[in-house]
């Protein structure tokens, strides 16, 4: 039953990560290497403002999605965009998203060192929750992802900016075509994806308590896998398929050596992409 | 004046080393267009495979790993390069099938990730984190050579290996084989449409490219007698891309070109720059933000690299709008 807790938990860093690469690669098209390098950035300018500004944990957390918003912002309309509009080929793309990876990636090692870190927080107390136990930064964990998943509903389904998203993750032509703004909508999900990746990237080295620059890159197979089965561009998609694989690693993680579990998750990203490739949620109108 | 010479001929060493890696990973990316973002998985592969097979007994060592046969070099790196070849056609056998060039490569970079913490958390495999040490210089248990011979000794076997192989990668790159396969790259359906089976081709590419991988590797480890997961970081895929990519895609000198622009000027060159005591990895660091920077701008300003691929133009007149012998609708 502590793994089932502790599966929720993993499910809700996951879910947030997941979200936020799916609504980008499905607007987009383009699946980023970097974004693993936005979930460490995002961790380390928590940390930076926790420890090195004493700021309030919360709000170096708020403030340090939003600097990551702003980091891809800047990869798309600085790199990305400029390869996107002289039609360069995918394959191409994602070498530079690769590109982009290695400068985030080994910017944040040059920056902050390889050494270990930790948030400046109060001591844990253990909460129990039936059988399951957890500290009380894993039940707040939680808490934000569900407030965050809600959110992303909320804007995708009641706003004019989400039925945008949604159109241009259907056809990019066919929203330019009726009038949206695809420039301006892009820019929005990259700053969300962005945001969205260093809130993952805070609350997974807050679930882990210390964390290193590889914080994001060992898990960013996990966060793909998600997004695979559930269906690229499916919020809800990604969202399900978090807690499969949430619960799934950290249940596996009983029986098998725990240095192996996110392999669970390689596996269920294989058998997917040869037996469904459109994932476990259909999207209506998407392949 | 000796010791020059000694740093110029390790150089040499990996110069040579580096062209038949770029030249593998360009039989796979420059030639069939294959995105293989854990090249460097397959290097491992056969510097540990020939290392394993060369050493000796590990109860004689105080390490831990399998095998220990005592091989002759030659006879490991063959036996390398065809289990890199084995292992490069099961991955292929999957993600080549059917996936899309991202999800191929989201899957390489999967694999690249499992493989690397398999090997280093394992410690009775190849000893895990701490490395594989102490494997025998191929040869000289006969030749007897002081260490300084012996590198010019090495610098010369080396070489032969490394032209043998760059011929062999011009003659398949111009092949009909080297043909499909470009064909491949640039429209698989009208390809498979010519009746080429792109599947069984672009596997052919992706094993041709693993064996020159793995006998990278076995040269590698060989030479320096060692090698640890530090030596086989992700982003040295990204250093043999970069080298490709700069020095000119599906043509054989441009990967010459290339691997002594970047993994041996350049990398050898920021070796150079000041070390930080607070951050030992910011030497490295920078490096990497280079190279990524470099793919980026190369990408940009030369996306066809410093020699161009040759493309094949038809010398004699033009002929007639709407093809040969089919008048214009």
């Amino acid at each position: 039953m502590l793994a089932i807790g502790f599966g929720l938990v993993t499910a809700s860093v996951l879910a947030i990560a997941a979200v936020g690469l799916t609504l980008q690669v499905g607007v987009t098209n383009l699946v980023n290497f970097a974004f693993a390098d936005f979930l460490t950035l995002g961790a380390y300018l928590a940390w930076s403002m926790n420890v090195g500004w004493h700021l309030n944990f919360w709000l170096a957390a708020a403030l340090a999605s939003l600097g990551v918003g702003v980091v891809a912002v800047a990869a798309n309309i600085l790199v990305i965009r400029p390869f996107l509009r002289r039609r360069t080929p995918l394959v191409f793309l994602l070498i530079v998203t690769i590109g982009l990876s290695l400068i985030l990636g080994n910017l944040n090692l040059a920056i902050w060192g390889s050494g270990y870190r930790s948030f400046d927080l109060p001591n844990q107390q253990p909460f129990h929750v039936g059988p399951m136990q957890f500290t009380s930064d894993q039940f707040l964990i939680i808490g934000i992802s569900i407030a965050a998943m809600l959110g992303i509903r909320l804007l995708l389904s009641r706003t004019r900016l989400g039925k945008a998203m949604r159109s241009m993750s259907d056809s990019v032509e066919l929203a330019r075509a009726s009038g949206i703004d695809t420039d301006r909508v892009t820019h929005v999900v990259w700053m969300l994806s962005g945001t969205l990746a260093g809130l993952a990237g805070v609350v997974l080295a807050l679930n882990l308590t210390t964390f290193d620059t590889g914080l994001g890159a060992n898990i960013l197979f996990v966060i793909f896998a998600a997004m695979i089965l559930g269906g690229v561009g499916s919020p809800s998609g990604a969202i399900l398929a978090a807690v499969v694989l949430g619960l799934a690693t950290e249940v596996s993680a009983v029986v098998v050596n725990s240095a192996y579990k996110n392999d669970i998750a390689f596996l269920a990203l294989v058998a997917v992409l040869l037996i469904r490739p459109q994932g476990i949620v259909r999207m209506a109108g998407k392949n | 004046m000796d010791q020059l010479g000694y740093y110029l001929a390790t150089l040499v060493v990996y110069f040579f080393i580096y062209n038949i890696l770029v030249w593998g990973l360009n039989m796979q990316f420059g030639v069939a267009g294959i995105l293989d973002f854990t090249y460097i998985t397959f290097f491992a592969i056969g510097a540990y495979t020939a290392g394993v097979l060369t050493a000796g007994p590990a109860s004689a060592t105080n390490q831990h790993y399998i095998l220990g046969l005592s091989w002759p070099f030659l006879v490991a790196m063959v036996v390398a390069a065809l289990v890199a070849a084995v292992a490069g056609l099961a991955l292929g056998g999957v993600a080549l099938r059917r996936l899309r060039s991202d999800y191929l490569a989201i899957v390489m970079v999967s694999v690249g990730t499992i493989v690397f913490d398999l090997i280093a958390n394992n410690p009775n495999l190849f000893n895990g984190n701490d490395g594989l040490g102490g494997v025998p210089s191929p040869f000289n248990d006969i030749l007897q050579l002081d260490p300084n011979t012996y590198l010019y000794f090495f610098v010369a076997f080396s070489g032969v290996i490394m032209v043998g192989l760059g011929l062999l990668s011009h003659r398949l790159t111009s092949s009909p084989l080297g043909r499909a396969m470009r064909a491949m790259r640039e429209d698989l359906e009208v390809a498979e449409a010519f009746g080429k089976n792109s599947v069984r081709i672009r596997l052919i590419a992706m094993m041709i490219g693993c064996a020159y991988a793995a006998i990278g590797g076995a040269l590698l480890i060989a030479f320096i007698s060692a090698i640890s997961p530090s030596g086989w970081l992700p982003p040295e895929t990204f250093v043999i891309f970069a080298a490709l990519l700069i020095g000119g895609r599906a043509n054989t000198l441009g990967s010459v070109l290339g691997a002594l622009l970047i993994p041996v000027i350049f990398v050898e060159a920021t070796r150079f720059l000041p070390k930080s005591p607070s951050n030992p990895e910011l030497g490295a660091a920078l490096r990497n933000v280079a190279i990524g920077a470099l793919i980026i701008a190369s990408l940009w300003f030369r996306p066809q690299g410093l020699l161009p691929e040759r493309r094949w133009r038809w010398k004699g007149p033009l002929p007639a709008r709407g093809g040969q012998g089919i008048p214009d609708a």
